[in-house]
């Protein structure tokens, strides 16, 4: 019976009622679904109070984690090891009680920069060799890293921002051959890459041709000047096993480096600058969260040893872990988060 | 402070290869134990929000076509310049229309939807006016004979016999803007083209390939066969047609 | 909106980066585009159009047809590309199966329905006149069936098109989507240059496909513009 008046019913209000139940679905999951990524997985929540924690740090002061604030945005550019520095700051301050969203894969340098002056982020890591030439567009190297980060915090206070201190590790350009090559041609620096000329066939994303932290430097400073071709970052390991190329543009804190498969040369004359990371953040950001905000921030940056971050690294890139998880296991490690 | 500061031993790290196996490291075909591991955080966040981003796309296409074709339906000479503009629209790859928006709108979820909902304009409208259409003079005549206005005729005769083309067309728009969706990272970092891009740059990374790319795929077909249920459900007198 | 006018001068320049590297020329990476994705075509139409054609003539197979087209357009093309790069490698050849696996589809979607679904009465009287089964495919139900068949390859191209830029993501290079998917080289107006390009590379195809499909449909069909009957509902994109 139920059936047959189901069937006699107005056919109008069926269709009716399935334009409106597909209406209501997309609107009512786009308004729940729209939040942000949080940054620790949902079987983790994170606890105001981890007496773990309390050990190592000072108790929060007055205005620390905000019950009435809003959360601190915080971004990271579109490739893995922002995104576990993301994940490490974010999760971390998140374990002190602080209210954090992150924002990942925001883009390139460029384009997050731009976001933090507009501010739709409050915060994020940058490199402080990177900030120098592409946002300041300065040409002049610096001459140590401590150089570097003194110049990068100068300008970025110009601008509203400000310059938490760096980690140990810094990240930057290098070159990287197969060990049979190096020894076949007793390769230890890169200064020794010059008398083989065009002969050596150097692999690197096609920026690198013009920039001077790229084949200008290596001709200027080290007469290095190879058969140049454009390699895609991803495919930088790929390409030096293959034999496509001799010697390839790597990053120093590359997992695949642990290996042994390959051998970095040295850069004496530091063509490939300093790239120590530091977390660059709106200033009103840093007032207003307080003390205790800067002093999980650096306790974090101050962990971020070469091995630390190189295994880090690799856990991501080679053993398939996801960013989340890595700074997770690290920070637990290491008393945070 | 502003030296960089190490803690007084180096950090503790952890073991983390203890947790990988071979299988992940020489990039075996198929990692069950990695999709398992990475379901709550990778897999199963990316498979929600790729689902938003379909169905808010599909709801609000479907709304404006909807009225789109209401309107052409009354006002015949409309069909012409909104046939133009969603051919447009539909025409221009996903990409290079994703990146446009992007300029204006920002790199965010707005970029992102008003591009989903432009590529299902067409097939929305063409569908539901078309249906519409081939709704038989004779029917109209005898609403018109019992008494019904314009509206009661629209909603009681001509919509529920333009049913059968209004869910063709949403079979289409869904499957397309699911497999779409996979773009949308380049300018909004949510959907399954997430894992995909991130195994990419990875190898590529065949599990986490296979499983974001066949999540995509089973999506688009479960909502297929899903709507064709919700057709023979809606319309029984309708003959069940080829597929 | 100054990154429209950023992205103008980037193409007035042919796609040189201000103090960059020396990177392929717009006109080179849209040829490119072009080759690949006509060859891409051209394969496809070959395989696709009798294919589809011959079932709708023998008026079998319509599950196949018909599905396959929903199965087609339920693969993502950065999933098929990726696929392809992980077990194969991404060269050319590699790139093109991928266009050829998603350009199928709906040319034998179209093809078949609209061979299929020409008039019976046109089909018996064709025969009552003598000609035999490929005449009549030949004569009367391919012509007929020109305007559908012509909709699923305009279809196709499009998708070849933006297949093709969709494949720098995968990490094929030399077409158009090399700016979009190397934004550190190109910079954002780069990026937004070529998106720029992309789209009138496709609206052009399209529009020169519109044309061709105009001059080569026989005048009669031509003053008929209606679908034909079922078709939509069959679910059928005739864009």
């Amino acid at each position: 019976m139920a059936v047959g008046r189901w069937r006699r019913s107005s056919s109008a209000t069926r269709s009716a009622l399935l334009a409106l139940a597909l209406l209501a679905l997309g609107v009512g999951l786009a308004a729940c679904g729209s939040s942000s990524k949080s940054p620790t997985s949902s079987s983790s929540t994170p606890t105001a109070a981890a007496t773990g924690t309390a050990a190592s740090l000072p108790a929060p002061a007055a205005n620390g984690p905000g019950a009435n604030k809003p959360p601190i945005v915080i971004g990271d550019k579109n490739f893995t090891e922002e995104n576990i520095l993301g994940q490490l700051y974010a999760q971390a301050l998140e374990g002190e009680g602080f209210k954090v969203r992150l924002e990942e894969n925001i883009g390139s340098t460029e384009i997050i920069y731009k976001a933090l002056l507009a501010g739709q982020i409050d915060m994020y890591p940058e490199y402080t060799g990177t900030l120098l030439s592409t946002i300041a567009g300065q040409t002049k190297q610096p001459a140590s890293s401590r150089a570097a980060y003194e110049q990068a915090r100068a300008y970025v206070e110009k601008h509203g921002l400000t310059m938490l201190p760096p980690t140990p590790f810094y990240d930057s350009d290098a070159l990287a051959t197969l060990p049979s090559y190096a020894s076949a041609h007793h390769l230890r620096s890169i200064a020794d890459l010059a008398p083989l000329g065009k002969s050596l066939t150097l692999g690197a994303p096609p920026e690198f041709a013009t920039r001077f932290e790229g084949l200008l430097g290596l001709k200027q400073e080290y007469g290095v000047a190879p058969t140049f071709k454009p390699i895609a970052i991803e495919l930088s390991y790929k390409a030096l096993e293959s034999g496509q190329v001799d010697v390839q543009n790597v990053f120093s804190t590359d997992g695949q480096l642990l290996s042994g498969k390959f051998k970095l040369l040295s850069d004496p004359k530091h063509v490939f600058g300093f790239q120590n990371v530091a977390p660059v953040l709106r200033y009103s950001a840093l007032r207003d969260e307080g003390e205790f905000f800067g002093l999980t921030v650096n306790k974090v940056s101050s962990l971020l040893t070469l091995p630390a971050i190189q295994r880090m690294n690799a856990a991501v890139s080679i053993d398939k872990q996801s960013p989340e998880s890595v700074a997770h296991q690290f920070l637990v490690a290491n008393g945070l988060g | 402070m502003s030296a960089p500061v190490t803690a007084a031993a180096g950090p503790v790290i952890p073991d983390y290869a203890a947790q990988s196996s071979s299988c992940e490291i020489d990039n075996r075909l198929f990692c069950w134990r990695w999709v398992q591991h990475n379901w709550g955080p990778v897999l199963w966040p990316a498979l929600r929000e790729h689902v938003v981003l379909a169905l808010a796309a599909v709801a609000i296409g479907f709304a404006i076509s909807m009225a789109l074709a209401l309107a052409a339906h009354r006002y015949g000479w409309l069909e012409r310049p909104t046939t133009i503009v969603t051919t447009i629209l539909y025409t221009i790859p996903g990409l290079a229309l994703f990146e446009l928006l992007a300029a204006p709108v920002g790199l965010n979820v707005f970029s992102a939807e008003i591009a989903l909902v432009s590529y299902t304009l067409l097939i929305l409208f063409r569908n539901i006016l078309a249906g519409l259409r081939s709704v038989p003079a004779e029917v109209l005549d005898a609403a018109e004979g019992t008494g019904m206005s314009r509206t009661q005729t629209l909603l009681r005769v001509e919509l529920p016999l333009a049913l059968p083309a209004i869910v063709a067309g949403l079979r289409i728009a869904i499957v397309t803007i699911i497999a779409l969706a996979t773009i949308v990272y380049v300018v909004y970092d949510r959907g399954l083209g997430v894992p995909i891009h991130t195994a990419l740059g990875e190898g590529p990374f065949k599990t986490e390939l296979i499983a974001a790319g066949g999540l995509a795929i089973g999506l688009a077909l479960l909502a297929d066969g899903l709507l064709v249920l919700g057709q023979r459900l809606l319309t029984p007198w309708a003959r069940a047609r080829a597929s | 909106m100054h990154e429209f006018v950023e992205a103008f001068r980037f193409i007035a320049r042919n796609g040189a980066v201000a103090g960059g590297p020396a990177l392929p020329s717009l006109s080179h990476l849209a040829l490119e585009t072009l080759k690949v994705g006509a060859i891409g075509v051209a394969i496809s139409v070959a395989i696709a159009a009798p294919l589809g054609a011959w079932l709708g003539h023998v008026h079998r197979g319509s599950f196949l047809a018909i599905n396959l087209g929903n199965i087609g357009r339920a693969l993502p093309s950065l999933a098929v590309l990726a696929i392809g790069d992980a077990f194969l490698g991404l060269g050319l050849t590699v790139v093109e199966l991928a266009l050829v696996i998603l350009a199928v589809p709906p040319i034998v979607t179209n093809a078949y329905l609209g061979v299929d679904g020409v008039d019976g009465e046109l089909v018996d009287a064709a025969r009552g006149m003598g000609m035999s089964g490929w005449q009549v495919l030949a004569r009367v139900e391919l012509p007929l069936s020109a305007p559908l068949l012509f909709a699923g390859i305009r279809t196709a191209a499009v998708f070849v098109i933006s297949t093709t830029t969709i494949a720098s993501l995968a990490g094929f290079s030399g077409t158009l989507g090399d700016p979009i998917a190397n934004e550190t080289s190109y910079r954002f107006s780069g990026v937004l240059g070529a998106a720029i390009c992309v789209a009138a590379l496709a609206l052009a195809v399209e529009g020169a496909l519109t044309l061709l499909q105009r001059a080569l449909t026989p005048r009669g069909l031509r003053l008929s513009e209606r679908e034909p009957a079922g078709v939509l509902e069959r679910g059928v994109a005739t864009a």
